[in-house]
């Protein structure tokens, strides 16, 4: 799915994925700790650079993608903007209150919300999923039994949607005969999702049940897919270091916004 | 077949599903909660339960040590296999919220179903992230009232959603028989 919208793979491609997890994970306490918004601006941007240039998706994907994360990231941080406090006031309106202060607060979370949105974009389109497991059981040290259940879930994932859609087309053509209560509401909503769930467990328990005898257990085993960590990823890891790192600077040269601290 | 008291690979396959079935809920349903957002006013949090009620409905029915993190973890990690869509934040908050949940239960030993222990558990979840919340958002320089109105709306969402919806969910899964393939059996003849 993911293939169909790239046009060229990428050296971090071949990043181990628990490096990647990990440096998201850094990533993520990084932009916590970080408290001056022009530092921020210039990180969102070069990880926007990042992003286009290391994930070799089609740029028209990524233009659509771009805005999504923008427009929710600005929706997610409009609280802070409408109800934080501060001093200088910009706009007064009922029990909304904008001051400049709360305004450079609330894009300051919306920059943090982009920066990890743009990094994890990077992840997904150059990571398969099977992989992240197979490297947790291989370099993770993961019991196979929990990568093995996670990747056989996540095969289910299409057939609880196949049954999600059923369910509501069987509703659809029902709909004049049957009370209005069955179709929205609560009683809607606990029909659909225990239907779901039991048709799920069941499915789970007897594949489960079939894993165990041909022996997706514990134990010593060897794998066909093989994964490693090699010098991508030290370079990988020293790429988002140095963009952190070189982001501050250009913070420095450059402040969009007059204040140096967000708090 | 020999009974083991950890967790099998089955236990594990049916928390994962069950975490996905909700995370594939909420990736539909998901609109609501962005579109109750902008108005500032923490609407969306009533619905914040949402997002762990995955693992007090997973323990409620397996009621094994790690099952509430093993859920958790799926269902933050779910929006990745759903959405496509890679959240750290997600996930390290899911994690947090799994324990949270994982010590109310531990606290019980892993045998209540009571009603009381699904609220506790939704409540402590739904109070875990806080701190770190207060970091990410700024929330120390939030209008106080705005600040008590977010936190209520919280802990009550917790207490609501991932407390009370969740038991009743289970009492209905109860009701189609399907319990009694999983988790700690309690009477070895439960036929199936």
């Amino acid at each position: 799915m993911i293939e169909a919208i790239r046009h060229y793979s990428t050296p971090a491609d071949r990043v181990n994925p628990i490096t990647k997890i990990l440096v998201a994970v850094g990533l993520f306490l990084a932009v916590v700790l970080i408290h001056d918004p022009n530092h921020l601006f210039h990180l969102s941007l070069l990880m926007l650079v990042l992003l286009i240039v290391l994930s070799g998706v089609k740029i028209r994907y990524l233009v659509l993608l771009t805005a999504t994360i923008l427009f929710f990231g600005l929706i997610s941080s409009l609280y802070m903007i409408f109800y934080g406090e501060g001093t200088s006031t910009l706009l007064r309106f009922g029990i909304v209150h904008i001051t400049e202060e709360s305004t450079v607060r609330g894009v300051h979370i919306m920059m943090r919300g982009v920066v990890l949105s743009f990094f994890g974009a990077l992840v997904v389109f150059t990571t398969k999923l099977t992989d992240v497991f197979y490297s947790m059981m291989q370099q993770g040290g993961l019991r196979p039994k929990f990568a093995y259940a996670f990747m056989a879930a996540i095969r289910m994932v299409p057939i609880i949607a196949n049954e999600y859609m059923t369910l509501r087309r069987a509703r659809k053509v029902r709909r004049p005969l049957i009370h209005r209560k069955y179709i929205s509401g609560y009683k809607g909503f606990s029909t659909t999702i225990i239907t779901l769930l039991s048709q799920s467990i069941r499915r789970a328990y007897r594949l489960g049940i079939a894993m165990e005898s041909k022996g997706f257990d514990d134990g010593p085993r060897t794998y066909y897919h093989r994964t490693s960590f090699s010098i991508i990823d030290l370079l990988f890891i020293m790429l988002v270091i140095l963009t952190v790192i070189f982001s501050y600077q250009l913070g420095q040269w450059y402040s969009p916004f007059a204040t140096t601290d967000a708090r | 077949m020999v009974r083991k008291n950890g967790l099998t690979l089955t236990d594990v396959l049916v928390t994962v599903v069950i975490a996905l079935v909700f995370a594939f809920i909420y990736s539909i349903w998901g609109g609501v909660y962005t579109a109750l957002e902008p108005l500032g006013l923490h609407l969306n949090q009533l619905l914040y339960g949402m997002w762990f009620i995955a693992a007090v409905v997973a323990y409620l029915i397996i009621r094994k040590p790690g099952v509430a993190l093993i859920a958790e973890f799926a269902a933050a990690s779910g929006e990745t296999i759903v959405m496509l869509q890679f959240d750290v934040m997600l996930i390290v908050y899911g994690l947090i919220q799994g324990l949270a949940c994982e010590i109310v239960f531990a606290v019980v030993k892993y045998k209540s179903t009571s009603l009381m222990v699904a609220v506790a558990a939704g409540v402590a979840a739904a109070l875990s992230t806080l701190p770190l919340d207060w970091y990410y958002g700024y929330l120390g320089q939030l209008a106080t009232w705005n600040l008590l109105l977010m936190f209520g709306f919280r802990v009550l969402s917790g207490a609501l959603i991932a407390g009370g919806l969740a038991h009743l969910l289970y009492q209905g899964l109860k009701g189609t028989g399907v319990l009694k393939l999983v988790g700690q059996k309690a009477t070895a003849d439960e036929g199936l």
